[in-house]
């Protein structure tokens, strides 16, 4: 099993429960910006680029859906594949909202799943430091946060 | 299977059932369960326990078949102060949490049946 790689220290030990006790295979924790904050599972910045984009994106549309559907945004998303499944949901720790999104096969279940993850929240909402050192970014600066991210994740590309 | 309300009714009436759930077997789902007795504030409770006994029924299975013994016919967990007992149908696995001195040999038998009809 891997060692998640983390942006931010406080995050290391929840992703690592998570990662034990549900016995997920990949996963990502982003903010819904696009910019990740850990993940286990992978070892190329490019994978994480993809997934945090694609989540980011994905949590945007299926949000505005549960919105027209239900009035309300939906908390989270499964895709169940042949072999492997996707686990998407959203945490909230002091206010701050957090994507989450992670890849499980028989080795785990859905319900499994949830379980640690409803864990994995309370555990985000205790750890979480009081004050965030706020790094400014420009206002829509997507690509930039989320590169920025990925350099703190896997070190900076091209630059050994 | 008969209808799975049915089942748990039928179940969560034997002396000595807390709760009884019937399960998805591959995603640990709740499909129906009953109230839980004592009024214990239980939603949790009854998601958590049929998710892990959905998980530990289907890792019974393997040992079982790594052993040659087939299909588990019905799984027990012993602990402090009860007891988790777990059969499987198909694509589903009929829980019970039951009470230390509920009378087993019904609870088993009524499982097995609610199991087997279909």
């Amino acid at each position: 099993m891997t060692t998640p790689t983390v942006a931010e220290s406080w995050v290391a030990a929840p992703l690592t429960r998570l990662m034990e006790d549900a016995r997920l295979i990949s996963g990502v924790l982003l903010y819904p910006t696009g910019r990740a904050v850990g993940q286990f599972g992978f070892s190329n910045a490019a994978d994480v680029m993809s997934i945090c984009a694609l989540t980011s994106a994905i949590n945007a549309s299926s949000r505005e859906l549960g919105r027209q559907l239900d009035g309300k945004p939906f908390y989270e998303l499964h895709h169940a594949g042949t072999e492997r499944q996707v686990f998407m949901a959203r945490a909230t720790a002091g206010g701050q909202e957090f994507l989450f999104v992670g890849v499980f096969d028989g080795e785990s279940s859905l319900g499994v799943v949830e379980i640690y993850f409803g864990e994995f929240q309370k555990s985000l909402e205790k750890l979480r430091p009081e004050k965030q050192v706020a790094t400014p970014v420009p206002a829509g600066d997507f690509e930039g946060e989320l590169n920025r991210s990925l350099d703190a994740l896997f070190g900076p590309i091209g630059k050994p | 299977m008969k209808a799975v309300s049915r089942i748990v009714a039928a179940l969560s009436h034997v002396p000595g059932v807390i709760a009884a759930m019937v399960v998805g077997a591959s995603d640990g789902l709740i499909i129906e369960t009953s109230a839980m007795l004592g009024g214990v504030e239980a939603g949790d409770t009854r998601k958590h326990t049929a998710a892990l006994a959905a998980y530990l029924y289907s890792r019974i299975t393997r040992a079982s078949d790594a052993a040659r013994l087939g299909t588990p016919a019905f799984m027990r967990l012993e602990a402090e102060h009860g007891q988790i007992c777990v059969v499987g149908a198909r694509d589903v696995v009929v829980v019970t949490i039951v009470t230390p001195n509920a009378n087993l040999g019904r609870v088993r038998l009524d499982m097995m049946t609610a199991a087997r009809e279909d």
